[in-house]
């Protein structure tokens, strides 16, 4: 089950449904609409998948929690996301799931640093808040969870029933990447990154204004502080 | 805290000659308003006190968020009807001033009551977003529920079956 979190991307959300059945033929095709005001459920119905919309804007980690939430009720083995704006192939996605379904890890996570080759031929010439903030917070979480992170923030990731048990349980609404990985980590889990081939953002510049992201950065960074000081649960609590 | 020490000393020096005015009570006439302040102060109280029960009765307040309030009235009401109290509470505190005594309570309690308030809006928050995932999702299964067949099914994963409601009126979109 692949599922997409959207909000506002009416635009590129059928392409992505599109691409995801052209690669995953088998799996089953959720959209949340994180309370979108541009059409997005009606166009991801259009083009064939089911739709889960939150009456409202939650956030980003609000999304991705319904659809966990939803893998898990429902009784999927496995499930995978990617991002609506069309910076994610299917094809890669699928990799990713490979990972999970041969039991190599419970979650994976797609990695556009990962190959240094990659990195550079793609249009990832990152603004200098940027890198300063992919770098802390490849430091910090590479420290806090003692494992090597290159993409801390990737949107693309692939997982099984007990990352959807301790996902769908309690996710950060705001900061939701890192400390989810974090946790992740802090529970036992076993999590991968996988080098993926990720495309140039379709529409527009990332939204951060320097002042924004250095507030994000802040933010994460005190999240991923507290997080080490949180108590574990007691399982990753799968069944 | 010096700021704080500023404000108590501006209402000792405002008290300061009401007190000589009353004559002064007790032993230390450090605490002491006129007969009009007291009178004043009480019936704040009790029209405060009233207001809450009031906002509980037209259901503007919930009972378990009002206990709080009730306690502040109370608590004016006894400042109003026996002022040596806050000096018995200065002394244990062990600070001279009466005011800044005062001064520092209310303080504390309000920063208090405020992350109260705060935490109880995570919580509602929590609540909120968990209302609307549910909400999304039983939407979403209504609609896998009524198009099975639009849907290819899973290999390796299970798949949901129509079993409840016999299909549906609604059609697959597109």
């Amino acid at each position: 089950m692949v599922f997409i979190p959207a909000w506002n991307e009416a635009e590129h959300v059928p392409d992505v449904i599109g691409g995801v059945r052209e690669h995953l033929p088998e799996a089953d095709v959720l959209v949340v609409d994180d309370g979108s005001r541009d059409g997005t459920a009606e166009r991801a119905r259009a083009a064939g998948a089911r739709v889960a919309r939150l009456p409202f804007n939650q956030g980003l980690g609000a999304a991705l929690q319904t659809g966990y939430l939803y893998a898990l009720r429902e009784g999927y083995e496995i499930c995978a996301h990617l991002d609506a704006d069309g910076q994610h192939p299917p094809a890669e996605v699928k990799r990713l799931v490979a990972e999970v379904a041969a039991d190599r890890a419970d979650l994976v996570v797609g990695s556009r640093y990962r190959d240094p080759d990659a990195a550079e031929s793609d249009d990832y010439t990152a603004t200098i808040t940027r890198q300063i903030g992919i770098n802390l917070f490849r430091f910090f979480l590479s420290l806090a969870t003692r494992q090597r992170f290159t993409d801390t923030t990737s949107g693309m990731r692939a997982a099984n029933r007990r990352v959807m048990a301790l996902f769908s349980d309690r996710y950060s609404p705001d900061f939701a990447e890192l400390e989810s990985l974090q946790r992740a980590v802090r529970e036992g889990l076993r999590v991968e990154e996988v080098a993926v081939r990720m495309l140039p953002r379709a529409g527009g510049a990332s939204f951060l204004t320097p002042v924004k992201s250095a507030f994000f950065i802040f933010k994460s960074l005190l999240v991923l502080l507290v997080g080490q000081f949180r108590p574990r649960e007691t399982t990753g609590g799968s069944e | 805290m010096s700021w704080l020490a500023v404000a108590g000393e501006a209402v000792a020096t405002v008290s300061g000659p009401a007190g000589e005015a009353a004559g002064g009570e007790g032993g230390s006439p450090q605490v002491s308003l006129t007969p009009q302040t007291r009178v004043l102060a009480a019936l704040i109280a009790i029209a405060f006190t009233a207001f809450v029960l009031d906002l509980i009765r037209r259901h503007r307040l919930q009972e378990r968020y009002s206990v709080i309030w009730f306690a502040a009235g109370l608590a004016m009401l006894l400042g109003a009807a026996f002022p040596g109290l806050l000096e018995v509470v200065a002394g244990l505190m062990g600070v001279r001033d009466t005011n800044v005594a005062l001064f520092s309570l209310i303080l504390l309690l309000l920063l208090g009551l405020a992350l109260n308030f705060s935490i109880i809006a995570s919580r509602q928050a929590e609540q909120i977003t968990r209302l609307a995932q549910e909400q999304a999702i039983a939407t979403a299964e209504e609609q896998a529920a009524s198009a099975v067949s639009a849907v290819g099914g899973g290999a390796g994963e299970e798949v949901r079956r129509p079993g409840d409601g016999a299909g549906g009126s609604q059609a697959p979109p597109g």
